[in-house]
């Protein structure tokens, strides 16, 4: 049965990627805690919110797309099928 | 021309809230971009300024330098659904917010300044009126005049012979329980249908949600200790909720209130049943002739991405044509019942209401179907005025009748309906 | 001169005009609309604030109001969306603030003669939405589309990001209505006909008051182009070592001729090294990504596809590396709300604090760029070394021409502003910064504002620099039409207009 638990949406620990990011979920990137503990502090951010924005900002950018045209071309397929 | 305002007995704490809320005020008020203005249902309404997301935010920035108090912004803050949209669209939160694990976060701004306004004595006359009575008689008074009570709280499930207690336990919303008893029927038949063991809590109470969005924190914690107990009493291990505003209060704010102690699970009916349809334990054999939209609940929807277990149930039922608005065209709307905004403002959630309710109309359809109990209320009112009637209609409720279940009538109870959709309105 | 506080009399006869539901005189309602999302002096506040706001629903009440203000010589400030960055919509003498997000329907669709009739207060996302339906569009798209107002963008005389192809709001405002500062209703357009694109029949009045900051007047209904839904759409991204070659591809790019080729975006390095603080689009690139150059495409698909691999070799032979799909297309989309994050802000020991963002957006031809670029990066490290509250965000140069993406572009300088840290001194020190990258822009032949307008303090100092003679000129009209100074006075130093004698 899916359902919620608290126990269950406690992130990762962090690994680094670059000198101010970390990862704590593929394709997933935030900035390194260090820097946000001086004038500003990170919010209590359970799994669910994480994935529910990453999920969000895909969809926005999808409906973006649309809004705007009816289909979009891709460079990568026109690249791949020669000659330019 | 325009003075300081005067040190009032509540300066202090209004000092203390804009030091604990500055962040957050400056992360909305240095950017001011209000990407959230088209977003809100209120705002496509209203118009006023007062009521944006960035107003809510700007005026911690002007109490912290002396310009507001919160007798001057109290009752702007009553123009909010917590629908989450403008908190969602924000490119603080949508673009960033992940990456910095900072977001914006306007329903508990607003929450923590109506709690700010309750502090310092501030009160809305319907809002205080309402909690008052939920504290007394342990349910919203979703009846207006006629009193709800523990006697009655689980008068709705008459007939289906759920037992109290045990490891899982079906909690029933306010105006499930009283107002809307088709909904909570039929979850409980569906339940029964799929072999799924359930009981009842022994006192339910309020979940609280209501009180804590109107500002009135103490109350909330208040309901919400004494049903963490009674399900700790029972054994329970698992909560079955299908009310959206229950599902927000029990993964967001018990464990604020609980920490780590909070061991529950809590499952919302809609994903349930979809996990039930998909898994072949209910079948949807009976045909439902209707040619239906779906209104994303804002709490699903906006608040906890929950979109896509709703359509999936609704793509299964036999007999059914679907003519679907996608998820993220829906952050715009809402049906304006929830955060007390229908209990202050019933004439602002009417004409949320209409505009949702033409939104459906102007699709073709017969039936607009909600997976929120709050929102059928006033949507219902909207789609029965006009010429060409909306039906409005639970999730559940298509469910149940499309496997064949006698979950009664779908709509408001025969206790109900004598009290008529004026029930909030009347609560004085 | 107006300086005639606001009375009860005065509120009693705007109740009388607007309704008592409309016309507000409380703080929340005065203090909330005082600024604009650019950067404010927060420890100023007051100073900003009108003295008591209407909130109009016809051109009726609008004529009124303005004739009312005229009466008791009282200022009238427009507010439409208030996502303006030169602060337009901001009080300088309080006033009645004339706030007209009420009006925002839409009249008609003629699918005919191809237009779409709307008030001020509609947003243009809003507006598509309801269009889509139809298969048209309204392409005035800017970074802040989903939140600015029609009325707005006749203020401010707009910039689209795909204007290159489909126009900026001058091109795609096609007439309308508006009420003069002394309360008459008249309608503009290129000529009288609402619905006329093109006509030489007297003055190009819609021009004069195109971009007029609410100094001419308040518009009331706009009568805007539609143009056929895309089939297509085209991102393309490239990526390049150094500034030079980006710089030198976005030439070529945005000369290649290709008509459906709708805009092209050139940042530096310094944008790049900003864009690394965040996920988006440029982790994990590597470093020897430097800059990157954007391309856009809009139109039928038969049009576009061949158009596009003609782009895409053009970017490659000019030294460009095609950063992929998923960074073009997701950022492409992204661009229509792309306003600057708070959080990117960074004291200079790397901590993160939300700052407010300065958006410089003057008007410099392509052979400028690279020494702009490279005197408005020294102004700004001259500024943090001294104030550490500020942060350099990098720079964009976007194709700035109407229906032709070459020749002038409009170049962004991105500075972020700790405003929980900004005291007088500070706040001096900027402004003389906004001074000094102005006058870049017009040193090098340049326009202080490709479309925000420049009425901002320090950069409206340099006003009748760029303008000349055109600023006499300027001062001129504005006192015919203006004779008491009630239309936002203040703004554009045109206050100098009634120096010399009291208006009659």
């Amino acid at each position: 049965m899916i359902g919620f638990r608290l126990a269950g949406q406690r992130p990762p620990e962090p690994t680094r990627v670059t000198d101010t990011v970390v990862t704590r979920y593929e394709h997933v990137y935030e900035v390194d805690p260090a820097l946000m503990t001086e004038h500003i502090r990170q919010h209590d951010f359970p799994a669910w919110e994480t994935h529910r924005i990453v999920a969000s900002r895909w969809e926005h950018l999808d409906w973006m797309h649309a809004h705007w045209a009816d289909s979009v071309v891709s460079a990568d397929e026109l690249l791949a099928d020669p000659p330019l | 021309m325009s003075e300081q305002s005067e040190p009032t007995g509540n300066g202090h704490r209004e000092a203390q809230f804009a030091q604990e809320w500055r962040n957050a005020a400056y992360n909305c008020y240095s950017s001011g971009h209000k990407f959230c203005r088209e977003v809100c249902p209120v705002m496509q309404v209203t118009r006023d300024e007062v009521h944006s997301p960035t107003a809510f935010h700007a005026n911690i920035v002007a109490m912290e330098q002396g310009h507001l108090s919160v007798e001057d912004v109290a009752r702007d803050y009553v123009h909010c659904t917590q629908c989450g949209a403008c908190e969602l669209r924000c490119p603080n939160t949508l673009f960033t917010g992940d990456f910095y694990r900072f977001r914006t976060r306007t329903v508990d701004v607003v929450k923590a300044m109506r709690a700010l306004a309750v502090d310092s004595g501030v009160h809305q006359p319907n809002w205080q009126r309402w909690v008052d009575a939920t504290a007394q008689w342990k349910s919203e008074p979703v009846l207006g005049d006629v009193p709800v009570s523990q006697d009655h709280v689980a008068d709705w499930a008459a007939g289906l012979s759920i037992p109290v207690g045990g490891e899982t336990i079906l909690f029933c919303d306010c105006e499930g329980a009283f107002y809307r008893t088709s909904v909570p029927r039929a979850a409980a038949r569906i339940l029964q249908a799929a072999g799924v063991e359930f009981g009842l809590m022994r006192e339910q109470w309020c979940c609280g949600g209501p009180a804590a969005e109107m500002g009135y924190t103490d109350r909330a914690r208040e309901f919400a200790e004494h049903n963490v107990a009674d399900w700790r009493q029972v054994g329970a291990k698992r909560i079955i909720v299908f009310d959206p505003h229950d599902y927000i209060a029990f993964t967001e704010d018990y464990p604020r209130y609980f920490g780590d102690d909070y061991q529950f699970e809590i499952v919302l009916m809609v994903e349930l049943a979809a996990e039930l349809v998909r898994d072949g334990r209910l079948q949807l054999t009976h045909p439902v002739e209707r040619v239906v939209t779906y209104h994303d609940a804002c709490r699903l929807n906006k608040r906890k991405g929950i979109h896509e277990a709703p359509r999936e149930i609704l793509r299964a039922i036999p007999g059914l044509t679907f003519k679907d608005v996608d998820h993220v065209t829906q952050w715009s709307y809402c049906s304006g019942a929830g955060a007390g905004l229908s209990i202050e403002r019933p004439d602002l959630t009417a004409e949320i209401s209409r505009r949702r309710v033409e939104r459906a109309a102007g699709l073709g359809v017969d039936t607009l179907v909600s997976a929120c109990v709050w929102s059928e209320r006033p949507l219902s009112e909207q789609g029965g005025k006009r010429d060409e009637p909306v039906d409005v209609v639970d999730l559940l409720e298509l469910v149940a009748q499309a496997a064949g279940l006698d979950g009664g009538r779908a709509g408001p109870s025969a206790t109900s309906a004598t009290v008529g959709t004026e029930g909030t309105e009347a609560a004085q | 001169m107006t300086a005639t506080t606001v009375s009860d009399p005065v509120v009693e006869e705007l109740v009388q005009i607007c309704g008592a539901d409309h016309v507000f005189t409380e703080r929340s309602a005065r203090y909330n609309r005082a600024r604009v999302p650019a950067p404010f002096p927060v420890h100023r506040w007051s100073e900003y604030v009108p003295d008591v706001v209407v909130l109009p629903t016809s051109a009726e009440q609008i004529s009124e109001v303005v004739k009312l203000a005229n009466r008791y010589r009282i200022p009238v400030v427009p507010r439409a969306g208030g996502t303006g960055l030169t602060d337009g919509a901001v009080p300088l003498r309080h006033g009645i603030l004339v706030d007209v997000k009420l009006m925002n329907n839409i009249l008609e669709i003629d699918m005919d003669d191809r237009t779409v009739t709307v008030q001020p207060g509609i947003n243009m996302l809003k507006l598509n939405e309801e269009l889509k339906p139809y298969g048209v569009i309204y392409p005035d798209d800017p970074a802040s589309y989903p939140c600015s107002l029609v009325g707005g963008r006749i203020g401010t005389s707009g910039w689209s990001l795909i204007g290159g192809r489909y126009g900026h709001t001058r091109d795609l405002v096609i007439s309308f209505e508006i009420v003069l500062p002394t309360g008459e209703l008249i309608r503009v357009g290129d000529g009288g006909g609402p619905k006329i694109r093109k006509s030489s029949t007297g003055y190009q009045l819609k021009h004069l008051f195109m971009g007029h900051q609410g100094t001419l007047g308040i518009v009331t209904e706009a009568t805007l182009e539609l143009v056929p839904r895309p089939e297509a759409e085209f991102a393309a991204f490239f990526s390049y070592p150094d500034y030079d070659s980006a710089w030198r591809s976005t030439g070529s790019l945005a000369k290649s001729g290709l008509a459906t080729l709708a805009g092209v975006v050139l940042f530096d390095e310094w944008k790049l090294s900003y864009l690394r603080r965040d996920d988006e689009a440029y982790i994990p690139q590597p470093d020897s990504v430097r800059c990157v150059v954007a391309t856009a495409m809009y139109g039928t698909t038969d049009e576009v596809r061949p158009a596009a691999k003609r782009l895409l070799r053009i970017g490659q032979e000019s030294g460009g590396n095609y950063l992929g799909d998923e960074i073009s297309q997701g950022d492409w989309a992204s661009r229509h709300d792309r306003y600057a994050t708070p959080l990117h802000g960074r004291t200079p020991s790397g901590q993160v604090v939300p700052m407010s963002w300065h958006c410089e957006d003057a008007s410099i031809n392509w052979t400028a760029l690279p020494l702009v670029r490279e005197e408005w990066h020294e102004i700004v490290r001259r500024l943090i070394d001294r104030h550490p509250i500020f942060d350099d965000w990098g720079m964009f140069a976007y194709t700035n021409g109407a229906f032709k993406p070459w020749g002038d572009y409009l170049t962004e300088i991105d500075v972020g502003i700790w405003e929980q840290e900004l005291d007088d001194e500070s706040w001096a020190a900027w402004v003389q910064a906004k001074r000094d990258i102005a006058a870049v822009a017009v040193d090098h032949g340049g326009s202080i504002s490709a479309c925000h307008g420049a009425c901002r303090e320090g950069e409206v100092d340099l006003v009748p620099r760029e303008m000349g003679g055109g600023f006499d000129v300027m001062k001129r009209i504005k006192r015919v039409l203006d004779p008491l100074n009630i239309m936002n006075p203040g703004k554009y130093l045109l206050d100098q207009a009634y120096e010399e004698g009291e208006p009659s």
